[in-house]
């Protein structure tokens, strides 16, 4: 690394370093020099709209705004004269001339802080609350160290209704104080454009054109202005009215193969709330909706299981652990391989998925592990795999002068992907989407293809064959004659191009074509050098097959140590999973695909919400949840990222790990010796060096299929939706079915 | 409406620079912004709807209703502000039963606040279409609107 150049200034009598590029606020805030500041953030652009960032700077007229001003060589910078700190005790009155201040100049403010009194008659001591930000307010924060314990104006209240109307958070403009973060995170940082100031002076407002809701506006909910916000304008319905948060665990999330960061805000019981860290090196803090405002109802749904549960004639037993892993392991007993079906979920952690195949490997003696990927992608199981196994990082759409996106859309999921490819798109690179529905990469792409599914993989080979100036086939021609001179001229970039990135959503895994989709997009990767970057829900497929948590595949067998390591025969008989005969037992590990399963004697449900199903299960075995348990997920980009215990388990749920470890040892088979996660972290190092803190990103070796593979023939996956263990976030998270439905 | 949308970005380049003039055109052309004005422009521009209603919204020479057939302008200049202008605009809500920048559900007017028409000798003026009227009072404009039909 060259030394940057350093720039000398003084800041209150102190000399300090400062980097060319730096506002003062930004080089005094490295030094720890307190100004106080109210609209500036880091990460968005400077603005200098609250004025509490002024300072004196010798030789410069005024009170320059530090968050504005540029360092210069030998600047002299004073924060704290008598003068300035007037300044900014006038500012700030008249910033909160048009902020209600009840909770700022009140009589009561020191005892509150120790023992949050109130005048009313109520059984806990609260404090007033007058405000979902209480006590965790920036702008409470900036009064008091600026010293202001009384203003000299009347308060003008705005009375704006309060918005409450769209999901997830509230709005109460009368307590906005105009700084600008919301529009500008929403704009510069997310790419959205949902929210801008509206009109001007007194009766300026933030929201979206003609007062129109957020969910009608484009609003993907991803939460940025709320966690922008100093004051308590935007507020999370869930968690507003929790008060101070009492710790906060750094973890990954769960939802997607993205593998975003996620700072879960807790109290001693509960995870109130998940903000994104933007100095997270997967997502940049650019996390979507379900992390956001998708963990906190489900972790916490009423609907939990507490407890194992029993089917009896007279409906559902509370059974104690003992009686329960007695029971399921008396039901395994006996069985003949074939008899039993396990399904193991793809959103498992590593550990407990690296169990559960020694499990049925060494319990059941049977080589199909099965899963819902499997159901869900059939005969197109290993091209799939092999595509979002070889996955590029999504740092490779940064740089990428074309860009294809095909059944991809980060409204409300994988939105590290989605802006990024805006940002690439605002930065030059021609962009093409391609989906069956208007996706919110349309408005910066250059074409937007809004066709059926069945006709990708035409858009793809008509791409290809523009790319390579060939003919254009008779099947072609209503495409041709739609989109054809956009499509001449976006071709060309591509051709001319050596970065096209190809983007490949969630969606071809719906299209019942999606097998021909998969085969243009191979060719594309292989005969015209496109590199692709794959988003799917299956969060820990990559953890999967490093485990060899699938049929046919034994641990580590698939990481790739050499480039030239060869592909891994799978005969086609071992991917091919029969669900129409009828089995004896099926056990489900975190999943929840009943339509796909055959009938059987006896189910065993390992999971945490109740199925959505007729079908009920006979034995119920409750796991803890992600929030509550540590270990790690391989992402997409394959990344070995790190989840932690946030919370205890609730109630007396168990990590699947320990359920399957216990069940092993009372029917005395198996060496699943574990007593905590690190011993089987320990176990897996033996296939990962240094796993769990490793650096490198995992890469895979292809599958190379013999022989044909049968379809199981039961019809087309469900349509695809956010689920997390085989639950639809939707049924849990109410917000989450107000954008579905919103969606359709 | 879209063609005579796609005839006005014709003279325009596809930049958000372009985003004024547009709007300005399509004013003359339709009367006023309409919602559907917005959604094709921020396709063309490639900014979204929100953002083009904030700009626009800041500029009091854009309307998002429908003009009415004769158009109210109260101004609110110092002189006239001084000398009751501001009475008269309260009166004019009241009166109408709207507020600035709407229009009558009959579409019989709309009403501007205006920040100064250039005759503050003659304050406080009311401006109707294009005729100035000076030195009114509440009674002399309640009289005058009924001219209008
Ligand atoms: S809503 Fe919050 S972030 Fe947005 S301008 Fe108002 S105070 Fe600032
Ligand atoms: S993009 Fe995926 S990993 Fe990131 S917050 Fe959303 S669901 Fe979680
Ligand atoms: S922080 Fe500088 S003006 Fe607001």
């Amino acid at each position: 690394m060259t030394k940057e150049k350093t720039i000398q200034i003084t800041i209150d009598n102190k000399t300090i370093d400062a980097r060319p590029n730096q506002t003062i606020l930004q080089a005094a805030r490295e030094y720890q020099i307190y100004i106080p500041s109210l609209c500036a953030m880091e990460h968005l652009s400077s603005y200098g709209a609250c004025r509490l960032c002024v300072v004196e700077v010798d030789g410069l007229r005024g009170f320059p705004t530090s968050c504005t001003t540029p360092v210069e060589e030998g600047m002299v910078i004073r924060t704290d004269t008598a003068e300035v700190k007037g300044l900014r005790q006038e500012v700030l009155k008249l910033l909160l001339s048009e902020h209600p201040a009840s909770c700022l100049f009140c009589t009561e403010q020191d005892e509150c802080k120790q023992y949050m009194g109130t005048i009313r008659k109520v059984g806990a001591t609260t404090g007033c609350r007058y405000c979902p930000n209480d006590h965790r307010c920036e702008l409470q924060q900036i009064a008091e160290n600026i010293g202001l314990t009384e203003t000299s104006y009347p308060v003008y209240y705005r009375n704006f209704p309060v918005e409450k109307y769209d999901p997830f958070y509230d709005r109460d403009y009368n307590l906005c104080i105009l700084c600008g973060r919301c529009v500008r995170v929403c704009n510069n940082v997310r790419l959205n454009g949902t929210l801008s100031f509206k009109q001007r002076g007194r009766v300026t407002t933030i929201g979206p054109a003609f007062d129109r809701s957020h969910i009608d506006a484009g609003c993907e909910f991803c939460g940025a202005c709320v966690t922008a916000c100093p004051t308590g304008a935007l507020s999370v319905k869930v968690s507003k009215w929790y008060g101070r948060p009492e710790g906060q665990v750094a973890t990954t999330c769960n939802y997607c193969s993205a593998g975003c960061r996620l700072i879960l805000q807790t109290t001693k019981t509960d995870v109130i709330d998940a903000l994104p860290d933007y100095d997270s090196a997967v997502e940049h803090g650019i996390i979507c909706v379900k992390g956001r405002f998708g963990i906190t109802e489900y972790v916490h749904s009423p609907l939990r299981y507490g407890t194992p549960k029993e089917m009896t004639p007279a409906g559902y037993n509370d059974i104690s652990w003992e009686e329960a892993i007695a029971k399921a392991a008396g039901k395994l007993s006996g069985l003949k391989p074939d008899d039993c079906l396990i399904v193991v979920s793809p959103q498992l952690l590593t550990e407990d998925l690296f169990v559960a195949q020694q499990f049925i490997r060494q319990v059941t003696g049977s080589e199909e592990v099965a899963s819902s990927f499997i159901f869900d992608l059939d005969g197109d199981a290993a091209s799939f795999i092999n595509l979002a196994l070889a996955s590029e990082p999504f740092e490779t759409i940064e740089k990428a002068q074309g860009i294809l996106a095909v059944g991809f859309d980060s409204t409300y999921g994988y939105s590290p992907i989605g802006v990024k490819a805006k940002q690439a798109a605002q930065a030059g690179a021609s962009l093409m989407s391609l989906n069956s529905f208007e996706s919110n990469l349309d408005l910066l792409s250059k074409i937007a293809f809004v066709v059926n599914s069945s006709r990708w993989a035409d858009v793809l080979d008509l791409t290809m064959s523009r790319m390579s100036k060939g003919k254009a086939e008779k099947r072609f021609a209503d495409l041709v004659e739609m989109w054809g001179s956009d499509l001449n001229k976006t071709c060309e970039t591509f051709s001319c191009s050596s970065h096209n990135v190809l983007i490949v959503g969630p969606g071809i895994i719906d299209s019942p074509d999606r097998g021909k989709i998969l085969r243009s997009i191979e060719r594309m990767k292989n005969e015209y050098s496109w590199k692709v970057v794959v988003a799917h829900q299956y969060t820990n497929l990559a953890g999967m097959f490093a485990m060899g948590a699938c049929p046919g595949i034994k641990p580590g067998e698939m990481i790739k140590e050499a480039s030239a390591d060869k592909a891994v025969v799978l005969k086609a008989e071992l991917i091919h999973i029969d669900l129409r005969k009828k089995r004896k037992l099926i056990y489900l590990i975190g999943d929840a695909s009943f339509d796909s399963l055959p009938e059987c004697e006896f189910l065993i449900y390992q999971n945490a919400l109740p199925p959505q199903c007729s079908r009920q299960p006979d034995l119920i075995l409750p796991v803890s949840l992600f929030t509550e348990a540590s270990g790690t997920v391989i992402s997409a980009e394959g990344r070995v990222l790190q989840v932690k215990e946030a919370v205890a388990p609730y109630m007396d749920s168990k990590p699947d790990w320990w359920i399957l470890k216990s069940i092993a040892e009372k029917m005395g088979k198996g060496k699943m010796k574990f007593n905590d996660v690190s011993s089987i972290q320990g176990e897996i190092k033996k296939i990962i060096k240094g796993f769990p803190a490793v650096k490198k990103r995992i890469e895979f070796k292809e599958i190379e299929v013999k022989g044909n593979v049968k379809t199981h023939g039961k019809g087309k996956p469900a349509a695809w939706k956010s689920s997390y263990r085989g639950i639809p976030l939707g049924e849990v998270v109410s917000g989450i079915k107000v954008i579905e439905l919103k969606g359709g | 409406m879209p063609e005579v949308i796609e005839v006005i970005f014709e003279k325009y380049q596809r930049k958000p620079d372009q985003l004024i003039p547009i709007l300005q055109n399509v004013q003359r052309e339709f009367g006023y912004i309409t919602p559907e004005s917005v959604k094709h422009i921020s396709r063309y521009l490639r900014i979204s709807e929100n953002q083009i209603f904030g700009v626009s919204s800041f500029y009091a020479q854009f309307r998002f209703t429908a003009p009415g057939r004769h158009s109210v302008k109260a101004c609110l200049g110092t002189a006239c502000h001084v000398r009751g202008g501001a009475t008269l605009l309260e009166m004019l809500e009241r009166e109408l039963g709207i507020s600035c920048g709407e229009t009558t559900p009959d579409r019989r007017f709309d009403l501007e606040r205006v920040a100064c028409l250039g005759c503050c000798a003659l304050s406080p003026v009311v401006q109707i279409d294009a005729d100035i009227y000076s030195r009114m009072t509440v009674n002399k404009l309640s009289e005058l609107l009924k001219q209008y039909e």
